[in-house]
């Protein structure tokens, strides 16, 4: 047990930190709480990435508002799983990869980071593709944008300062309140989206494996793995501090609200598309097809936003492979060092981009493979990954008493393990075993 | 602590607001020395789940390796 070890014997009285001084404890609340926004927030609206848009512009487009509620049964679901990953972040200082390879041995730390290192790849090279749709559709060649897109998501690491690379981060999560503006704009009925989003309903049609499938890919985009490996390791390297805690809830509980309502509105702006019976293929595709029924607005929001989703994604992604390979490796990983200090740690993330831009750009890739590889791939990795943080917040002897799950933490958190490692079962059967399941209708 | 009232020689009361980054590290829960996790009965079931899940969604995916391989040879 580390008891005590809160009490760092840190006499800051006689050389004080730099900061901001105020008068009023609500000023100081706030402040505070600024200070620490960020790897919520980031965690979960990077979560809300091409994959994501694409998954929730086809729930509006082939169901209408008709699983809106499903949202409102994620939220607490991200926020649970994602709170866990804080505590043990802001506990020990260190990242997940690092922590089951030290709590596990080395089989299954090695099991861990093989697999998050090969899902994360492939859903770069989905993000990618993305950029590469919706800048086509733009009119901009993908031989231009993705090798642009992939440099400036390097460069966007390599300063050498966390609070920068936060900060920026930060400002491209807040641009997607444009689906807001986006869902005003296709002029939904309030009682309608109200209704639909706190009232659980089955669309016309009934149960249906395509709507089995759609139900899960929604709760599999809510929930992936790499985000339990981003955000503890983002909480540990931003040195977040004991009493730092409740506002990393916070941030959390803001991030997942925030998330799961840009959810919605990507969901309401797809039922453009469901309302005017329009076949749905892509966000892309969407938005040249919505046009008549909305306006240019929409149209070029729809593509800025799809290849926002996709630069949120690919930064996140790519720091969370090459935080967990250094940690593990030993090497030196923080966002606050240069490349010259960090090289290994800059080098994973640079050659997880860029090769995965590279591929996007080769005629003929197998796209299609590779998103069933993401797929198939998430349903493994992210009940083992819970199943792995679930017994560390149990872990008394490395959390000691304070920081370990109550009682309560742990049946909803056993709950909400059954039900994805059946979800992800039922996903992986129905991608990779189709004729168990009835056609699609 | 991230804020610590403090007192100012005209007795004026302020806080100071540190960013995390700016504030000297804390010492954090030590865990390089313990051995690895007990083998508990739930450690144990939740390692026995996961083996068995694991094993299944292999045994799912070989299957399908399988039958692309059948439409293959079925198609030439």
């Amino acid at each position: 047990m580390n008891q005590g070890a809160e009490n760092g014997a840190i006499d800051r009285f006689q050389d004080p930190p730099r900061g901001i001084r105020v008068k009023s404890p609500w000023l100081r609340n706030l402040l505070t709480f600024f200070m620490v926004l960020g790897p919520g927030l980031i965690v979960m609206e990077a979560d809300n990435d091409a994959g994501a848009v694409s998954t929730y512009t086809q729930a509006g487009g082939q169901y209408g508002l008709h699983l809106l509620w499903l949202m409102f049964l994620l939220l607490p679901v991200c926020y649970f799983i994602q709170e866990m990953v804080v505590r043990l972040g802001i506990a020990t200082g260190k990242g997940h990869a690092a922590m089951i390879y030290e709590r596990f041995g080395k089989w299954w730390g090695r099991f861990s980071l093989f697999d998050l290192l090969l899902v994360n790849f492939l859903t770069l090279v989905t993000e990618f593709a993305a950029i590469s749709l919706a800048t086509q559709q733009m009119g901009i060649n993908p031989y231009f944008s993705v090798p642009i897109a992939a440099v400036l998501l390097v460069c966007h690491v390599l300063s050498g300062s966390y609070k920068r690379w936060e900060r920026i981060t930060c400002i491209l999560c807040l641009l997607d309140i444009t689906w807001f503006v986006m869902a005003c704009f296709s002029h939904p009925s309030p009682s309608s989206v109200l209704g639909y989003a706190f009232v659980p309903n089955v669309p016309p049609g009934g149960i249906t494996p395509n709507l089995v499938f759609v139900v899960i890919a929604i709760v599999g985009t809510t929930i992936a793995p790499w985000q339990l490996f981003f955000q503890q390791s983002c909480v540990a390297d931003k040195r977040l501090r004991f009493a730092d805690l409740k506002w990393a809830r916070l941030d959390t509980l803001f991030g997942a609200c925030f998330t799961v309502m840009v959810a919605g509105a990507m969901i309401i702006v797809g039922n453009v598309s469901h309302q005017h019976g329009l076949t749905y293929e892509d966000p892309a595709k969407m938005a040249d097809a919505i046009l008549p029924f909305t306006n240019g607005f929409v149209r070029n929001a729809i593509l800025l936003m799809f290849c926002n989703a996709a630069v949120l994604g690919t930064t996140a992604i790519s720091l969370s492979s090459a935080w967990a390979w250094s940690e593990t490796r030993g090497w030196k990983h923080s966002l606050s060092m240069s490349f010259k200090d960090a090289p290994g740690f800059y080098s994973i993330y640079g050659i997880c981009t860029l090769l995965a831009a590279s591929i996007v750009l080769i005629p003929g890739a197998p796209l299609q493979l590779i998103i069933l590889g993401v797929q198939v791939l998430a349903g493994i990795i992210l009940p083992s990954a819970i199943i792995f943080l679930q017994l560390l917040l149990n872990d008394h002897k490395l959390l000691g008493d304070r920081w370990v799950n109550r009682r309560w933490n742990n049946v909803v958190n056993w709950t909400i393990i059954v039900v994805l490692f059946a979800l992800s079962l039922i996903l992986a059967a129905q991608v990779m075993v189709p004729s168990l399941f009835p056609s699609n209708s | 602590m991230q804020t610590e009232q403090l007192t100012s020689k005209d007795e004026l009361e302020y806080y100071l607001v540190v960013h995390p980054l700016d504030d000297v590290p804390e010492q954090k829960l030590k865990s390089d020395h313990l051995a690895p996790m007990e083998m508990t009965s739930s450690v144990r079931w939740s390692l026995v789940a996961l083996r068995l899940y694991l094993i299944l969604m292999m045994g799912l995916f070989m299957y399908h390796v399988c039958d692309l391989a059948g439409q293959v040879v079925m198609k030439r």
